[in-house]
């Protein structure tokens, strides 16, 4: 069952998974939280944590591979950067799916009103 | 972890009749199709036992154009849940329908879509936890706020 919804699954959802897979850790939401303040270095983003450089390193790489960061190649402290275009991509999922569900529970609420027969309308 | 999705609407009716409301071509025809599409009832398939059918094809109203929803059922347990799966759909999309009889002639209806990659599934499986996408929108408008 894995192998057939892997081989059929659209690259830009497959991109959305690693965003979402990349967003579900805690840490890397703490670090995106402080690049949403401003740029910053690895030594700068490992500080608040009890965690080696190290650890964040993976933790960035993860972002990076969701594309969430991105990391200055010329600088040589390559500060982090956050993507914000990724992460309204993944509000945008949310959003398409929910208004489905939205408008197709607004006309159940009209249906099921006719079935009682009265005039009440969902709004 | 992927994309998960809850949406929760509470209706007048029982379970029973809010379950055949989403099993019954009759009843799915007059809700069904997203804003700008019908879905006539010759065009809904519904074979309602597990690794039975789910099929709609909807039309769009201005242009004609069709869309087809295919799926098949995961789980059928009147009239309290209802699991399909759609294979093609955003890398393998599932859809859970709880009913959670209100006891005050009003249903809740509880819908949870998920698009389940199996390589995510385990990893996640592994580490107990689930995180609602909602949650995790919510989290994100924060931040780009």
């Amino acid at each position: 069952m894995s192998c057939a919804y892997r081989r059929g699954m659209p690259v830009l959802e497959d991109d959305l998974s690693l965003v979402f897979s990349a967003l579900a850790d805690p840490t890397r939401r703490a670090i995106l939280e402080r690049l949403a303040r401003g740029d910053a270095t690895v030594n700068e983003l490992a500080e608040p944590f009890t965690m080696s450089q190290q650890a964040v390193s993976k933790h960035l790489k993860v972002l990076e591979q969701a594309r969430l960061i991105s990391r200055t190649r010329t600088a040589q402290s390559r500060p982090c950067v956050l993507e914000t275009e990724r992460l309204d991509e993944a509000t945008g999922w949310v959003a398409r799916h929910r208004q489905v569900w939205a408008d197709r529970h607004d006309r159940l609420a009209q249906h099921l009103g006719s079935l009682r027969g009265d005039e009440e309308t969902a709004r | 972890m992927t994309g998960e999705l809850t949406f929760t609407r509470v209706h007048r009716g029982s379970p029973e009749l809010l379950f055949a409301c989403m099993t019954e071509p009759a009843h799915l025809t007059h809700f069904w199709g997203p804003a700008g599409t019908t879905t006539p009832v010759e065009n809904i398939v519904v074979d309602l036992r597990p690794g039975g059918a789910f099929e709609t094809t909807m039309v769009n109203d201005t242009d004609g154009g069709t869309h087809r929803m295919r799926a098949v059922y995961a789980e059928v347990s009147p009239p309290d849940r209802l699991v399909w799966v759609e294979a093609g759909v955003e890398g393998g999309m599932r859809t859970t329908v709880t009913f959670v009889d209100l006891h005050d002639g009003r249903t809740e209806v509880v819908t949870h879509q998920s698009n389940v990659p199996a390589a995510y599934l385990s990893a996640e499986a592994q580490a107990g936890f689930v995180t609602s996408l909602d949650r995790c929108a919510a989290y994100v408008a924060g931040l780009t706020a």
